[in-house]
Parts: C-alpha cells; structure tokens; sequence
C-alpha cells in the first residue's frame, strides 16, 4: 500500500483501549489517551502493565462508580486535547461543574482517589463557593449534614433573645407599651392622656405573659415553682429552634466555653470519653459546673440559687418594671412630641407667632406623616 | 455530602474558603466540620483580646500561621481611654512563640507592646515574614532593632501610627546585609531621623521590595536617589517632601525627581508630603494617572495645590484628604475642591476627610454639606464616607442616600456637638433616617449632629446590616438605646459618649450584648447598680468600669453614674492586667 493509504488507514485501526473496571463490577474501555491523563490509572498501565484487556481491567477506586466515572472521562477526553486555548478549557471547567452538590461531591471523591489534581481543585473551588456567605443551618442544608453540635459547643450568644426569662419579659413589656402607645396617638388628635396607665399590677402582667396563673404576690413560692417547670420546658422547646436560628455565628468565641464550664478540652478529638465515663459525670451531682454547661444557660441558674436570692432578683424586676410603667408614657409623649416641639419653636422664634393653632396644626400633621 | 468523603479533601475544600466569617459558620455546621476546620485554619482574628485567652485560641487552632489582635475599644483614638487600660501583647505573644513556632504573621492593633515583647517574637518564630503595628504604643526603636536584626526572612514591617519612643534612627542598621525579603517597610510615623545610608542600602539590596513609606526626615534629593534605586515600587510614602530653599525651585532636584518618579511605572499608591514644598508637586505629576490610592491626610499641602494634585489622577479610588480652615474669607474653597475631585475621580470608592485641627482653638472647619453632596452625588463607584464638616442639613443627608445607596460606611462628623440643620433648624433625625433606609448594605455608620430617638428608632428598624454604630451627644432617652440594642440584627459594636441613656434600656437589653463584640458607653446616664446587676445576669460578659477618680476609701453608692463603662463577651473571664482604676463587676454575687 501507499504511505498516504497507510496514513488513512492507520488511526482507526491502531487506536488502543484501556479496560477500566468500577467497583460494582462492570467493566468499559476507554481511549488510551483519555485514561492516562488520570495519573492513577496511567500509573497502573505504566507500572503494573494493567488494562490492557478485559481480564486485565484496571480496578478503579470504590468513590468512582460508573456515573461519575463517565463525567471524569468527559473532563479527561477534553484536556488531553494538546491545542486548546486558556479561554475554552476555561469555558468548559465553568459549565462542567454545573451539576448537582450530591454528584459535585461524588466528583469531587472521586476525582481525588484518581489523583486528578486539576479536577479536585476545580470541583472543591465549586464546593467552596457554595459554602461561601451561608449560614450553618444553610450549609447543613445544602450538604445535607447532621446537625450533631452540642449545645455547649454551639454556646453562641443567641442573635437577639436572651435565655433570661426576666428580659425577655421587660422586653415583652417595652414593646406592649409602645405599641399601646402608638395605638392611642393614632385614635386620639392631639393630647396624650397621662391617665391611661395601665393598672395591672407588675404581678398580674408576668402571670399574663406566662400563661395566666393569676397568682397573688403571696403565692411567690409556688408560682416560682411553675414558672421554673415552664421555663424549662420553654427552654428545651426555644433552645432546639433557637439554635436553628443561629446565623453569622462567631463560634471562635463560643467553643471553648466548654472549657470554662469544666476546665478541660472539649475538642472533639479529645472527647471521646468512654461512655460509663460520660454517663457518670453526668449524673454527678457535684460537678455542677459541668451540667450547667450540657444544659441550656441563664435560664437554670435560678434553680441553683437559694430562695433569698430570688426574692432579690424578684423584686429588681418588679422596680424595673414599675419604672417602666410610670415612665413609659411620658417618654413616648416626649418621643412623639419632640419633634414638633423644635419644628414649632423654631416656626414661632422665626415668626413670632406661637398660636396653639398652628401648633395643633403641625402636630396633627407629624401624626400621619412619616 | 455523604460521611465517606474524605477528610483531606474537606480540608482541600476549606482551603478556597478565606473569610473570617465563612470559617466561622463552617465551624458550626456539625462536628465533623469543626474539627477540620479548626486544625486547618491558618488565619487567626481576635477582635478583642480580652474575649479569648491565648491559652484557649492556641488549642482551638493548632495550624495557625497569622494572627491577628485587637486591643483597646475603637474609641481610644479619641483620648476616652486612660492610659495604662490594658491591651497588653505580651502574654500573647509568650504564649504564640511557645505554641506556634511556625507563626509567620503578627498584626496589633491599639495593643500595648513592650520591647521585650519584640525580641521575644523576632527570636521565637523561625518563619516569621510580617509584623503590622497599628495604634500601638509601649515600645522603642530597640525592639525594631531587635526584629530587624533577628528575623531572618522578614517581608513586611509596616509600622502604621504608632507611639514609639524613638531612641535612635540607626536600628535599621540591624538588618543583616543578608536581609533581601523585604516587601514592605512603612516608617512613616516614626519621628526621629533615620539612617539614609541604611535604608538606602536595604533598598539596594531587596528587589522584591513594593511599599516604601519615609518618615520626614528624608528630603527630596534623597527620596529621588531612592526611587532611582527601586523603580519597582507600586506604593510610595514620600517623607517630607521637602527641600531647601522651599519656594524656589532647584532646577537639577525638580529634574531629577521628576525622572525619577516617571520610571516608577507601577505606582499606584502616594502618601506623605508632610512638609511639602509646593513648588515640586508637579513633578510627580507623571504618575497620577496610575494612582488608585492617594493619601493626603498627614499632607500639608493647600486646597489649590491638592485640588491641582488629585484632579490628574482619574482612576483615583481611595482618597484620604484634610480639608483646611479657611482662614480668609473665601468661603467654600474647601467644597470647591471636593467639587472638582467629583469631577475627576469618577472611579472614587473611598474618601476620608480629616479636619486639619480638631482639637486646636484655630477658625472653624472650612467644610459644608455642598463638598459632600458633589461626591455623593458624581462618584458612582463611592462607598464608604468619613467626613468632618461643621454644618449639615437634612436635604443634603437625603440626596446623599439617594445618589449612593450603595454605601457601606457612611461616618460623618459635624465638629460642634448638638449642631441642628442649619436651614431649618430641625434635628438632623430625617437626614440620617434617609441614610439607613435607602442604604441597604450599611455596615457602619457614625452619627453627629442634634439627633433624638427618633433616629434611632429608624436605626434599630432599618439597619439590618449595620456592624458598628458611634453615637455622640444624641438621643432623649432611654428609647434611643433601646431602639438600638432592640433592632440592628448585626449590631457587633456599639459606642456611645455623652447621651443620656441610662439604666432601662441596658438591661432590658443584656441579653443582646452577647450577640456583639463590646459595647463602650462613657458620660452616659448608667448608674453602677445597673452594671452591678448586668455582671450577675451574664456571666458570659465582662462588665468593666472606668473610674478615675476612685480612691480605696471611697465607696460608690448603686446609684451612681459610671464615668466609663465597657462591656464584652467573653469566654475567658474577668481579665487580670486591669488597672486600679478599671474594676470587672463580678458576675456571682458576693464574689
């Protein structure tokens, strides 16, 4: 035959296979030239002399099963390609990894048992990106990752609720009065009644908010009693959900506050305690400090203390909330009335004419304006 | 993700993911995570040192190879922090040589570092490359002796304003004629002579070498030989700038450095001109239309000159300026130049204004509103504003919010406390109102001007981002703060000075003061016995007052109100360095 015909001939006929086997058993062949830009199958062909027939087939890693294997060789078929610009292998990385986090993260196993470097930096750089701006819960989300951090561990200063049931009350508070407040200013034109105080007792509002015990100040040890069992049950409802909410965490901060609570590591690599261990310290009633730091926070620190105590608190509470109840409605008069009291001065310094008229009239104005 | 995918790969995949904040979250995500993340994470942030021990970062993070360290509150800059606070480095830095002897990178700021310190850390750290030191204080031109001398690869030392006790000008003799890594070397801020014929030779010698900050005592003729030597550079601090005689020019120096500077082809940054003599700016005109970067806050340099400077440098990003009184009567000549950097600088991301005098008895800042809105409104790319000014009004703050939504840091400072709009004399509650509602992705935000809890209550409303809030001489009452500490989801760092919040609000709100890194409140209406109860409430935050005048004999009653008071999460209890006058309310009662 003539050269020319040999040279048409030739490539076809010559092209070589490598057999490649998946862990499931199921055996194809592959391009030479594709396999052996996988430095692990290139090493077994070169080192071992496998693959170069069916019985031969070179085992591959069990990350690779055959799905992921066929997108390995997609990536593979295209780079081994000598003559391609930076700007099409680019192109074709970019729409390669637009695939599914499950199969990115089988590609991406996968790709580095084959110790296909390019590969693995390419797909864990798409993983990356996805961890990227999410929060915890968003990341367990997308990754479908347990959520298996204890409390202690996740000791994160909850984004704006306190475990505090007392602060959480005055903040109830605030906002009742406020809003009552604004309600009324919408109703009425002009003044703000000072005598719509509100006359419950501080008493009568708490056992409001707690779910209506109606107690009396005397009954004080037994609504302790009650409110403790249902800030208990509060806090193992609040504390699952609140977690949850746990955004934009610092938890540099939060994970050695193990180590405050019982002074020693609590990193996971030193935690395995054996079990009888853990179970014993759990249950030893001495090593309160441990225990406080297993359950939740503030909340239980109260059963801790002596009833004297309480009292004392109980009634730091009640001041506060007194201040707030007398003092509320004057400052949101202030508030609301601030502004048009400067508007108002300065019309009548400017004019020299102050009639109550024409305070009414911007008054009623910065009412329904906003 | 199922439970066989490798560690080193997760690892790998961790090893893209850089922020601070995204470490964090991949830290909480589940058990797993943590543990890699934690044994792989390089780069260490403490924003507050008294959060955290050393002890407790140290074993957390087994891999670290940068730190860095945060001191004193924000509001030490402004003299509210008395000397000898705390924010010592030295226990940290003992405990990084003993823990991480493959530590590379060290960066304080507002920390108090003693030159024992310094020779510890040059000595202790085999790899060590980058040394930042940012508003610190406590050591001396022999601890930089000492790192020049022993850190064997050091690639950055960049000593940004500090207080150093400058013994002498020849501690750069101490880097070793081996010494060839330097990148970066900023001693702009050091106030004594230095070795030219040092710096001239470490010059000669480091080819890698970018940034070039001179302090003042580097004149013209010596700063042109030097840029001769290093036309590499890509950041300049000019020094001085000077030469005698200052108004006539030398016709062979003006040549020389504006030669000099030509062949500095890769400049994008200029600072310096402390002392500048006018008449060789032009030299330095060839690089400006490189320039990203200009900082003229220590330049004492007049609007014309600088109005001449900056509207050559049209890809101008980040621009530092001080405006100047206006000693004549020409009005608005400060505004006109802002005017025309509006014009120029369309590519402007950041301007910082300074006042040239804030605390001097001189005639009143020059600037008005009219400077701030002509940038507002003509750089499209602008987001992040500090400007000092001594007038404002609302309609100026709304069109502001309106042509930059976009912004990200919007501090301004009308010098006089309480300062109404002066059109219409109304609180300035409406203009800063505009700012927070239109500003979506604000993250700090300083207030100044007459405010009342108005303003607050559209803070606590509409900053859904904001990080850090200064407030000074604003508010009514109680409702302000509360406002505040109610809302502002990613509130981190609250600072307040002479308004008149007081006990109510704090305490209603302890709970979100764990959610933040510290909150500063000083010549405020907090009596101790709200700190008192705040401490035992939350054993999680430190409670620290400041109490100068306090004597042994005296005994401050609950209902006293605290001169200082400064409180921060932590994890490492009550801090021990505390001066006598700084007490940390114990958080058990009777402790």
């Amino acid at each position: 035959m003539s050269e020319s015909a040999m040279a048409i001939i030739k490539p076809e006929a010559m092209k070589s296979y490598i057999w490649l086997q998946t862990a499931d058993g199921s055996i194809q062949q592959v391009e030479e030239e594709v396999a052996m830009f996988c430095p692990m199958i290139c090493r077994e062909i070169l080192q071992k002399g496998m693959g170069s027939s069916k019985n031969y087939a070179i085992s591959l890693p069990q990350r690779v099963n055959p799905a992921i294997l066929s997108l390995i060789l997609d990536y593979c078929r295209f780079h081994q390609v000598p003559g391609r610009s930076n700007k099409e292998r680019k192109s074709f990385d970019e729409k390669f990894i637009r695939i599914d986090t499950k199969r990115l993260c089988e590609l991406t196993s996968a790709a580095d048992s084959l110790h296909l470097k390019p590969l693995v930096d390419l797909t864990s750089r798409a993983l990356a990106r996805m961890i990227e701006g999410k929060t915890p819960e968003e990341i367990r989300e997308t990754f479908h990752l347990p959520d298996d951090l204890t409390e202690e561990e996740k000791l994160e200063p909850l984004k704006n609720t306190t475990d505090d049931p007392r602060i959480r009350l005055l903040n109830r508070l605030y906002a009742k009065k406020r809003k009552e407040l604004k309600e009324r200013q919408k109703l009425k034109n002009v003044e703000v009644e000072e005598e719509q105080v509100d006359k419950r007792s501080v008493d009568d509002l708490l056992s409001f908010i707690n779910g209506g015990d109606g107690d009396s100040k005397g009954a004080r040890a037994s609504k302790h009693k009650k409110k403790n069992r249902r800030r208990k049950e509060q806090l193992k409802d609040t504390s699952n959900t609140e977690i949850k909410n746990v955004e934009k965490v610092d938890p540099f901060l939060c994970e050695e506050s193990g180590s405050i609570y019982n002074g020693e590591s609590k990193e996971d690599g030193n935690i395995s305690l054996p079990g009888p261990n853990r179970t014993s310290r759990l249950l030893d009633s001495g090593d309160d400090a441990f225990i406080s730091g297993v359950e939740f926070e503030d909340g239980d620190i109260d059963d801790e203390l002596d009833p004297a105590m309480k009292e004392k608190l109980d009634r730091e509470v009640e001041l506060f909330a007194k201040r707030l109840n007398s003092d509320w409605p004057e400052r949101m008069q202030e508030i609301l009335s601030l502004g048009q009291e400067r508007r108002v001065s300065t019309i009548s310094t400017m004019n020299g004419n102050g009639s109550l008229h024409r305070y009414t009239g911007t008054l009623s104005c910065y009412l329904y304006s906003n | 993700m199922d439970s066989a995918f490798p560690e080193e790969v997760l690892e790998h995949v961790f090893s893209f993911v850089g922020s601070h904040a995204d470490r964090n979250a991949i830290s909480a995500v589940c058990r797993l995570w943590r543990r890699i993340e934690r044994q792989s994470r390089r780069r260490i942030f403490v924003g507050n040192i008294y959060a955290v021990s050393p002890t407790i970062a140290i074993r957390r993070f087994p891999a670290a190879r940068a730190v860095e360290l945060k001191g004193k509150p924000h509001f030490a800059d402004f003299n509210l922090v008395p000397y000898g606070w705390g924010g010592g480095a030295g226990a940290w830095i003992s405990a990084m040589a003993e823990a991480w002897p493959w530590l590379e990178e060290i960066r304080l700021k507002r920390m108090v570092v003693s030159d024992e310190s310094l020779e510890v850390l040059s000595r202790s750290f085999r790899n060590f490359r980058v040394l930042v030191l940012s508003s610190c204080e406590g050591f001396s031109t022999d601890g930089l002796a000492a790192v020049a001398a022993n850190c064997r690869n050091l690639s950055v030392l960049d000593l940004r304003e500090n207080e150093v006790e400058d013994r002498t000008g020849h501690w750069l003799n101490h880097f070793p004629e081996s010494c060839t890594s330097l990148v970066t070397l900023n001693i702009a801020h050091l106030v004594s002579e230095v070795s030219f014929s040092a710096i001239e030779r470490l010059v000669g010698r480091c080819p890698n070498l970018r940034t070039l900050r001179l302090n003042h005592s580097v004149t013209l003729d010596r700063l042109a030989s030097l840029l001769c030597k290093a036309p590499q550079l890509s950041d300049i601090g000019t020094g001085g700038f000077s030469a005698l005689p200052a108004e006539e020019v030398r016709p062979e120096l003006y040549t020389k450095l504006e030669s000099a500077f030509m062949g500095c082809k890769c400049l994008r940054s200029l600072s310096g001109f402390g002392d500048a003599s006018p008449v060789y700016l032009s030299a330095v005109y060839s690089v400006c239309p490189g320039l990203t970067t200009l900082n003229l806050s220590y330049a004492s340099l007049q609007s014309p000159d600088l109005v001449k400077m900056i509207s050559r440098c049209p890809n101008l990003q980040q621009l530092w300026k001080v405006e100047f009184a206006s000693s004549q009567v020409m009005d608005c000549i400060e505004d006109e130049g802002l005017e025309a950097v509006a014009e120029s600088c369309r590519s402007l991301k950041e301007l910082r204004v300074f006042p040239s005098d804030p605390y001097g008895q001189g005639p009143p800042v020059a600037l008005t509103e009219r400077g701030l809105v002509a940038i507002s409104v003509g750089c499209p790319s602008l987001h992040s504003i500090l400007y000092f000014c001594r007038q404002m009004t609302n309609v100026a703050l709304q069109a502001v919010a309106h042509s930059r939504p976009n912004l990200t840091c919007f501090r301004l400072c009308i010098i006089d406390p309480r300062t109404t709009d002066y059109l219409t004399g109304q609180p300035l509650d409406t203009g800063f109102s505009a700012v927070v509602e239109s500003c979506q992705g604000l993250r700090r935000l300083s207030l100044s001007g007459l405010l009342t809890d108005r303003v607050f209550e559209r803070i606590g409303t509409l900053g859904h981002r904001l990080e850090m809030l200064s407030v000074a001489f604003a508010g009514d009452s109680d409702a302000g703060l509360h406002f505040i500490l109610s809302g502002c989801p990613s509130l981190r760092k609250l600072e307040i000075r002479d308004c008149p919040f007081g006990d109510t609000a704090l305490l209603a709100n302890a709970g979100k003061l764990e959610t933040m890194r510290s909150l500063w409140m000083s010549s405020c209406h907090v009596t101790l016995g709200a700190c008192r109860a705040l401490a035992e409430k939350m054993p999680r935050l430190n409670v620290e007052v400041i109490d100068e005048g306090w004597k042994p004999s005296s005994k401050r009653p609950d209902d006293w109100f605290v001169e200082k008071l400064y409180v921060y999460r932590t994890v490492a209890g009550p801090r021990l360095d505390m001066p006598s006058y700084v007490y940390t309310l114990p958080s058990q009662q009777g402790s």
